[in-house]
């Protein structure tokens, strides 16, 4: 039995897809390749697969990466193009390697997010002085109800700049499974401030490690 | 591809994945190379749509024609229709993205009654005029097919034409006539007059109904040279019919996520209350090769693992044991579980259990749909008391413990002393299962007794029955829930209040169609669910249309009144249904087709089960 750690993109129609669902759409993309897969050997036997980190609906992927267990070997390139041949044209795998690191690891996520807006620089300007607030307070929903919680200090790796359509935030926040910010939280406390609608196209770019260095 | 601005919507509705497409064998051709565009539009949700077998064969027919793109619309959910609104978008199809309003061809399947008010919804949110008589050019012609065409006349005020029986065939014929009639630049009348030449097509604006002063019909008759009589379409030869080789599969979870095969069409029992059983005639079956060939297809070009083999009534499909030892031999290597939808009581065999015991355990379902044996033989619902002891006896040594039970309340000659037949049978089975030395120890058994309401339907042997007043009905309910005895029963029913409004529209006439229409300016849609249904709403625009619905739900029809479905042919005879009738109210039963011939009149076809055995 050999691990494997298939990279791919979620874009497009794609990114409405919940981590269930794609889950279930993966499972069938490695059954259609016909991947030499293994099978968890419980009561109801199902195919093995863990996701690094789920993407929250609506937030586009760049580089997610799923876990499989493969029965014999098979060269990378031939599962790339396997898989990419029946996958749904808004998931594309973008290649398959050795798991190095293990999913608990991750510590942070990069996002770009998108703000188109008709007046850029007073946005931007707008959301540079929000950023220097101290505290941000927001309320974040867990299950155990709302908390209060203050932003600012998770927003030393924020930079926001101004393009001709709109406002693009390159954000790094805390992610993984100990503590996980939603970049919608960052979206929607800059709506509530700055008492906007914004229309946020986010994408995930990448995952670290606690010292930085990029998820592989 | 859906739009940005639609985009913008999704962060606020719930399941965005309903409305992106993109799906996997979904079908995106160029634009600039199609001569028609098709909308098929399924009246109720994604994931009600999405599950229903009839609109993956006719979208896959549909796409292999060049010249025309087939794509999918739903209705969207209150809180997408709702965002449509406010941002003043169109209704979208899924595949292009492109609105409605821009696509030739319209068309809807009806599959029940209750989605009516969503087709006049849909048809509103597309800025398409509802009536047809409004819809001036050839372009948005709007079509319907499906069950409900066989009394499509509530409806006839908004649609230009029925396709009656399968799809299968009539559908390509129609659209390679639009397709000659569009380049000619013919007139919406010129291809209609030529469109009702075709068997099975109905167009409802060339039939002119006049009515008697008690409300009944008087005549129906034709002009522009339409028939008296449309004559159903169906496919005579399964093995060769389409059948796609790929499904879509959706990423989010829908209500049947697996393959659908189908193994045959009609159904040989005649059960008299079920309109399936007579609107699919003659039993047609598909071979077992064809069968396990089409499962296997299917499989791998959607990565299913489950296969469900579909049909009215699966374990009388006479192949099934040759067709399981066939599938078995790649299904088991493949992990795929195949499952029987649809069991009879009397169709429960262990050998064939045995074979499928790959799938997944849940509970067993069957219908005795009446509580006694005078009432089963009524319905002509050939299963017996003993039938079901050693079925469900059956069941209990091979480890489920799970029962539900189907029931219908007020059928025709119901009474008391029926209902509480109902609580009774549950009652022995559960008694069954203790008594049963091979029940699964240490685990209590559960019957779930689920008792819908009885709905005289169109083309059946119960057309001129009326159906019980809500009073009626929910005394009934209340007499079986007083009568069950036991914690292990659990009885559910459906509310009347929905089945009043179905058979309204089942067996209603084309003075229903103000009423639609103003039921739709109230605000009704989504009748078929908890959060669209109203019934004080209902009545509201019954009583401001001047429309009783009792002369449609509980008034009992004359032999020889006319009704406002007579010009519908699907191949069954009048005489047969009023012979089937007398036989009901002496609690005679009538053999099953494979047994005996009944002569219905579906051998006109000249194929399928009524020449087997000769």
């Amino acid at each position: 039995m050999r691990e494997i750690r298939v990279w791919f993109s979620k874009t497009g129609s794609a990114r409405f897809i919940s981590h269930l669902d794609l889950m279930r759409c993966m499972t069938r993309a490695a059954r259609r390749a016909h991947l030499p897969l293994w099978y968890t050997q419980g009561f109801n036997s199902r195919v093995y697969m863990t996701f690094a980190l789920p993407l929250s609906l609506g937030v586009s992927g760049l580089r997610e990466s799923m876990d499989l267990r493969l029965e014999q070997d098979m060269p990378v390139e031939e599962i790339t193009k396997r898989m990419n041949k029946v996958l749904p044209p808004d998931i594309r795998v973008l290649d398959v390697t050795e798991p190095k690191m293990r999913p608990g690891e991750i510590e942070f996520a990069s996002y770009q997010i998108f703000l188109p807006s008709k007046k850029p620089q007073s946005l931007s300007q707008g959301i540079q002085e929000l950023l220097q607030r101290q505290p941000l307070l927001v309320d974040k929903k867990s299950k155990h109800g709302v908390l209060q919680m203050d932003l600012h200090p998770e927003l030393n790796r924020t930079q926001v700049s101004a393009t001709p359509e709109g406002v693009c935030i390159h954000a790094v926040l805390p992610a993984g499974c100990n503590f996980n910010l939603n970049p919608h939280l960052l979206v929607n406390c800059i709506e509530t401030y700055l008492k906007i609608t914004l229309n946020a196209q986010i994408v995930r770019t990448d995952l670290y490690n606690a010292g930085m260095q990029p998820f592989i | 591809m859906i739009n940005r601005e639609t985009e913008t919507l999704l962060s606020r509705v719930q399941k965005p994945g309903r409305y992106v497409g993109g799906e996997l064998n979904s079908v995106v051709k160029d634009k600039q190379n199609i001569e028609v565009r098709f909308a098929f539009c399924f009246p109720d949700t994604y994931e009600v749509g999405m599950s229903h077998l009839g609109i993956k064969i006719l979208y896959s027919q549909l796409n292999t024609r060049d010249y025309l793109w087939c794509e999918r619309v739903f209705t969207p959910w209150l809180d997408m229709e709702e965002e449509l609104r406010k941002a003043n978008l169109p209704l979208y199809a899924l595949e292009s993205g492109d609105p409605v309003g821009d696509f030739d061809i319209i068309g809807f399947t009806l599959q029940y009654e209750l989605c009516y008010t969503n087709v006049l919804n849909m048809l509103e949110l597309a800025g398409v005029p509802l009536l047809s008589r409004d819809r001036k050019g050839l372009k948005n012609l709007v079509v319907a097919g499906g069950p409900c065409v066989c009394n499509a006349e509530p409806i006839a005020d908004f649609v230009d034409l029925f396709f009656l029986g399968e799809g299968e065939g009539v559908d390509l014929e129609v659209c390679d006539l639009y397709r000659e009639c569009k380049k000619a630049g013919a007139t919406k009348e010129e291809f209609l007059t030529r469109a009702a030449q075709i068997q099975g097509i109905y167009v409802p604006a060339f039939y002119k109904v006049t009515y008697h002063d008690d409300g009944t019909v008087q005549a129906i008759t034709p002009n522009h040279g339409a028939p008296a009589r449309v004559k159903k379409r169906l496919m005579m030869d399964m093995d060769n019919s389409f059948y796609p080789d790929k499904f879509i599969v959706p990423y989010i979870d829908i209500i049947h996520d697996r393959v659908v095969e189908e193994v045959f069409r009609g159904c040989i029992r005649g059960c008299r209350f079920c309109q399936a059983g007579f609107l699919y005639r003659p039993v047609r079956e598909k071979s077992p090769e064809v069968v396990d060939r089409q499962c296997h297809e299917l499989c791998e070009s959607t990565g299913y693992d489950e296969i469900s083999l579909s049909s009215l009534s699966t374990s009388d499909y006479t192949q099934i044991n040759p067709l399981l030892d066939r599938m078995l031999t790649w299904s088991k290597d493949e992990k795929t579980s195949i499952s029987l939808p649809s069991l009879r009581v009397d169709g429960f065999q262990p050998q064939v259990m045995d074979k499928i015991k790959t799938v997944r355990r849940s509970g067993l379902t069957f219908a005795p749909e009446a509580g006694t044996q005078r009432l089963r033989n009524v319905i002509n619902k050939n299963v017996t008391e003993e039938e079901l002891m050693k079925t469900v006896n059956t069941a209990f040594s091979g480890g489920w413990s799970t029962i539900k039970l189907y029931f219908m309340l007020g059928l025709p000659t119901e009474t008391m002393e029926d209902v509480e037949g109902i609580a009774q049978l549950a009652q022995k089975v559960v008694d069954a299962y203790y008594a049963n030395p091979a029940r699964h120890k240490g685990r209590g058994v559960k019957v779930t007794v689920s008792a819908s309401a009885f709905i005289p339907k169109p083309h059946t042997p119960f057309q001129w029955e009326p159906q019980d007043t809500m009073e009626q009905m929910e005394e009934k309910q209340h007499h079986m829930l007083c009568a069950v005895k036991s914690h292990k029963i659990n009885p559910t029913w459906h509310d009347a209040s929905t089945s009043l409004i179905e058979a309204v529209f089942a067996c209603g006439d084309r003075r229903l169609g103000p009423a639609l229409l103003e039921a739709h300016r109230c605000g009704c849609k989504m009748d078929g669910w908890e959060a669209g249904f109203s019934f004080e709403r209902w009545l509201d625009v019954f009583r401001r249309s001047g429309i009783d619905p009792a002369f449609y739900a509980n008034r009992r029809r004359s032999f020889d009144e006319v009704l406002p479905w007579d010009h519908m042919d699907y191949g069954i005879s009048k005489e047969f249904l009023i012979r089937e009738c007398k036989r009901a109210y002496a609690a005679q039963t009538t053999p099953n087709c494979r047994e005996a011939c009944s002569h219905c009149g579906a051998a006109q076809f000249g194929g399928g089960i009524c020449y087997e055995r000769d």
